[in-house]
């Protein structure tokens, strides 16, 4: 037990900081709430190194700590401290403010067993945890769209985690254990199998954002604070694509399962890139990009167990992701949702405006930024995994991904009102641009610290 | 000391400080252009000091990057890229000089241009298939901003165009890279050129990624139709460096990872590449003689003298005479720097003679010759060069090139007709534009300035030298061709 625990610190002191930030919160100090937040993330970041190179599952199999988890930690935490300070930028001295904080880290807790998770009770709880905090977030405005996009976001999760729960006792009952570790049995039961793959596509493809399981995905962004909106597309999709690793990789290959989950990525980029190629609204553009990024995260999962580059790949992309995701969503914090209030941003703005170039050509993946060396991790792994076509739609995708991103650099710089230079930036954003910046540009450079 | 990463990042990391500077006026951005290219200049030559060795890369320099994945920081030159790193840096020099009359955010245009320079060198000297395509790719986003940033009336669609087109043309690369490193465990290029590392249909699928990624770059038909829009509205000096380096990439690959990496694939698609080449060369030439838009046809005959490059590698990869092949290959290498100066000359030429004009129509000159003596028979030169008259410097390598042709495969010597095409179109366009009967509406237009001079003046040397005395550069190309191995 005592060892099990120690193994548990990075999310025990997440769990005592959340109790802190509502304490914090019930005072009417939501600066102290930040504060517990930001603390709290970096000590649980730093507890997280020591255990980077251990291997091992506690209580029974049920959590593991390995180098996926591990590495899941030290890009879900500080990618979520970013988030806070994005969420301070915009809604600092409003009502309710402390709650956000402390329903960003429970938010967070919830990504961090869904990233561990070795057992299909510890994926419920999950997937529940990271639910409950998202709702609320989203309908935090308490206006119109925000409840219109919970409401959706509430029932597409309900139905969507019932059907997962439902499907899962499939599993339970081919295997005669609720362990991942024990999925091998499934071998030569192809039925069952596929009964329990189908269910966690669903449970995990809607965290995910997953094709045809999207729909939620922009009026959620578009509905919620733009904080909250760059927090989802991150933290909770990065650790459902984790979450996926980690029941995937005990499912035996011969089921056919890769195939099936190479098809929902191939779908899941095109339609993400095409649905974003026709929309006027940055939130709603950037929410589809996350839905195709989703679809080239995939292309890692395919992989499991037949290339060695399928982890690290995931991984990489992983955090490349968290760093220039976020910081595309800083920038709108700044310029605006409208395509319209691009227009000479990168004028007005020349050091925001490159900023912003610089998250966009990583996001298409464009060499030599962060977000190219996890798209060559992808392509890698499924083209080893014998997944050529895969990687060839990939491939044609970021083509379009290109065409999509670059309707926001174009008119940034035309010439424009020139109005949008006036504010000030809030610092705590200043901070979050510059970090991740530093992060997109300086880590395709040093990729070698990755695990591979 | 490191010569060739000083002189592949010294551009970078001088535009990043000129970008950190608080001051950025015109004359400081364009001071600190002028003599960062021409200290990397300086470090090439002192990089060609050095020497090349024969069957081999010299003066490599490696760093671990991604040891995991068995990715390296490696440069080294050999015969083949060591001139064309020497053409680049030479013409960023003088495009550094033309530049400095730019006012429009001075600044930034010298860094991306710094930035450009620090891509293009890199692409030539990297030995990491990797590092190649980081290289390779920089290059697309900073050409891709100087289009669109202060280039002509279209330039919005035009660069566009340019930076989907040729993503798209880059990725099917990326594609064999990832192959070719499955096979190995690395993307050292020097191993993969060693025993190259496919056979059979997998060799092939590569060779035809590779293919299409360098038909797009080259360019050649059918997948030129970027080259047109891109370098009529891209400013002067991204033309020049467009025309004169980065379609040398195309090429430079060809040799490089396609004949050399995949050569037995190469040979059985040798006459496939071969008709290609023959028919971009005509068609290029044909194509240019319909244009009355003077950087259009310059533009067009880049299809056609970059289709004598592909026929010369083709016909090195379906020959089995070690001499044919040296010969031929040394005239495709030649012909990439002799293009690179010539068309550089050229669009320069024209560059000077649009900020006098505004106009590139060939029917709204007339007698300039007169006017602007020294604009017109530097045009009169670099357009003889260009058609390929005997003592300039696309002659001893179209000789070459046809001389290979003719042993090895006697049909595709058809494509000797686009020579006289060319020499139909710049006639009439030196015709049109400096001879004949004085438009009055020129009569207040100023000859070549002392910059102007300074730009154009050493592309006119080397143009007369290569053509009497190619021996100084062909030596140093020979002695890699022949020892090539493939």
């Amino acid at each position: 037990m005592a060892r099990d625990l120690s193994f548990l610190f990075p999310e025990l002191l997440l769990a005592s900081t959340v109790v802190l930030m509502l304490v914090a919160e019930m005072l009417r100090a939501p600066r102290l709430a930040l504060i517990f937040g930001l603390i709290g993330l970096g000590l649980s970041t730093a507890l997280t190194l020591p255990l980077l190179e251990a291997d091992t599952s506690v209580f029974g199999g049920t959590y593991r700590v390995d180098l996926l988890s591990g590495w899941a930690k030290l890009i879900l935490l500080p990618g979520t401290a970013l988030a806070l300070l994005m969420t301070r930028a915009e809604i600092a001295g409003q009502d309710r403010e402390g709650s956000v904080y402390a329903l960003l880290c429970l938010v967070t807790l919830g990504a961090l067993m869904l990233a561990g998770g070795g057992d299909m009770m510890l994926l419920v709880l999950g997937v529940v945890l990271t639910g409950l905090g998202s709702f609320a977030m989203v309908a935090w405005p308490r206006d119109d769209a925000a409840t219109e996009a919970a409401m959706k976001y509430l029932v597409f999760g309900a139905v969507t985690g019932s059907v997962m729960i439902y499907g899962l006792t499939f599993w339970f009952g081919g295997a005669g254990s609720t362990l991942f570790s024990e999925l091998g049995a499934l071998d030569g039961k192809p039925l069952i199998a596929l009964a329990g793959l189908v269910a966690v596509l669903i449970g995990l493809g809607y965290k995910a954002a997953l094709v045809p399981f999207q729909f939620w995905a922009p009026d959620a962004y578009d509905g919620a604070p733009v904080s909250v909106a760059a927090f989802l597309s991150v933290i909770t999709k990065v650790a459902a694509i984790i979450a996926f690793a980690q029941v995937l990789r005990d499912l035996p290959v011969a089921t056919g399962w890769p195939v099936v989950v190479a098809l929902i990525a191939a779908v899941t980029m095109t339609f993400g890139y095409l649905a974003a190629l026709v929309q006027s609204n940055v939130v709603r553009l950037l929410a589809y990009s996350s839905v195709a990024q989703a679809g080239y995260f995939m292309m890692g999962i395919v992989a499991l167990g037949t290339s060695p580059l399928a982890l690290p790949s995931v991984i990489v992309f992983g955090a490349a992701y968290v760093a220039m995701n976020l910081g595309a969503f800083a920038v709108i914090m700044i310029a605006g949702r409208d395509l319209d209030d691009f227009r000479g941003f990168g004028r007005a703005r020349p050091v925001i405006g490159v900023a912003m170039v610089v998250f966009l050509l990583s996001l298409t993946g464009i060499p030599p930024l962060f977000g190219f060396v996890g798209k060559v991790l992808l392509f890698g792994a499924a083209t080893e995994a014998g997944y050529l076509w895969l990687a060839v739609i990939g491939i044609l995708n970021s083509v379009l991904a290109l065409a999509v991103y670059l309707r926001i650099v174009v008119p940034m710089y035309q010439a424009g009102d020139g109005d949008a230079g006036r504010t000030e930036v809030a610092p705590p954003l200043l901070v979050v641009l510059g970090a991740t910046a530093l992060v997109t540009v300086l880590m395709g450079l040093f990729a070698g610290v990755f695990p591979g | 000391m490191p010569l060739l990463s000083i002189s592949v990042f010294l551009p970078l990391l001088t535009g990043l400080l000129l970008m950190a500077l608080p001051n950025k006026s015109a004359r400081i951005a364009h001071g600190v252009s002028i003599a960062t290219t021409g200290l990397t200049f300086l470090v090439t030559l002192a990089v060609w000091a050095r020497g090349t060795l024969p069957g081999g890369f010299a003066q490599v320099e490696e760093i671990a990057w991604i040891p995991a994945i068995g990715a390296a920081y490696r440069l080294g030159i050999d015969g083949l890229s060591l001139p064309l790193i020497l053409l680049t840096s030479l013409l960023f020099f003088l495009s550094a000089i033309y530049a400095a009359r730019i006012t429009d955010r001075p600044a930034v245009f010298v860094a991306l241009m710094l930035m450009l320079e620090t891509a293009s060198i890199g692409t030539f000297a990297a030995l990491d298939a990797l590092l190649f395509y980081v290289f390779f790719e920089v290059s697309l986003v900073g050409m891709y901003f100087m289009i669109v940033g202060w280039g002509y009336e279209e330039r919005q669609r035009a660069g566009l165009m340019f930076f989907i087109y040729t993503l798209l043309g880059s990725l099917p690369l990326l594609l064999a890279i990832i192959g070719l490193y499955l096979a190995t465990g690395t993307f050292d290029m020097r191993l993969w050129i060693e025993t190259p590392p496919l056979t059979g249909l997998a060799a092939m699928l590569a060779l035809i990624a590779m293919l299409f990624t360098f038909a797009v770059k080259i360019p050649s038909f059918p997948v030129h139709t970027w080259l047109p829009a891109a370098h009529v509205q891209a400013p002067t000096v991204g033309s020049v460096i467009l025309a004169g380096v980065m379609l040398k990439f195309g090429t430079y690959g060809l040799v490089r990872f396609a004949l050399q990496m995949t050569p037995d694939a190469f040979a059985r698609a040798g006459l496939v590449v071969l008709a290609f080449g023959v028919f971009s060369a005509l068609y290029g030439a044909f194509v240019a003689l319909a244009q009355s838009d003077l950087k259009k046809m310059i533009a067009y005959t880049s299809v056609n003298h970059m289709g004598y490059v592909v026929i010369g590698v083709a016909v090195a990869a379906l020959t089995l005479d070690p001499d044919l092949r040296a010969v031929a290959l040394n005239g495709a290498t030649l012909q990439m720097v002799s293009h690179g100066i010539v068309t550089g000359a050229l669009f320069f030429l024209v560059g000077m003679l649009q900020s006098r004009a505004h106009d590139r129509d060939m029917a709204a000159f007339g007698g300039l010759l007169g006017q602007v003596p020294r604009l017109g028979w530097a045009f009169v030169l670099s357009a003889f060069a260009s058609l390929g008259l005997p003592g300039l410097a696309h002659f001893p390598a179209e000789f070459q090139i046809f001389l290979a042709t003719l042993n090895a495969q006697p049909w595709a010597i058809v494509a000797i007709i686009a020579i006289v095409v060319t020499a139909g179109l710049y006639l009439r366009a030196i015709a049109a534009v400096f001879l004949g009967e004085r438009n009055e509406k020129w009569a207040a237009m100023p000859d070549l300035d002392r910059g102007e001079m300074l730009t154009i003046a050493p592309l006119l040397i080397l143009i007369i030298l290569i053509g009497i005395a190619p021996s100084w550069l062909l030596g140093m190309i020979d002695a890699t061709m022949r020892a090539l191995q493939f």
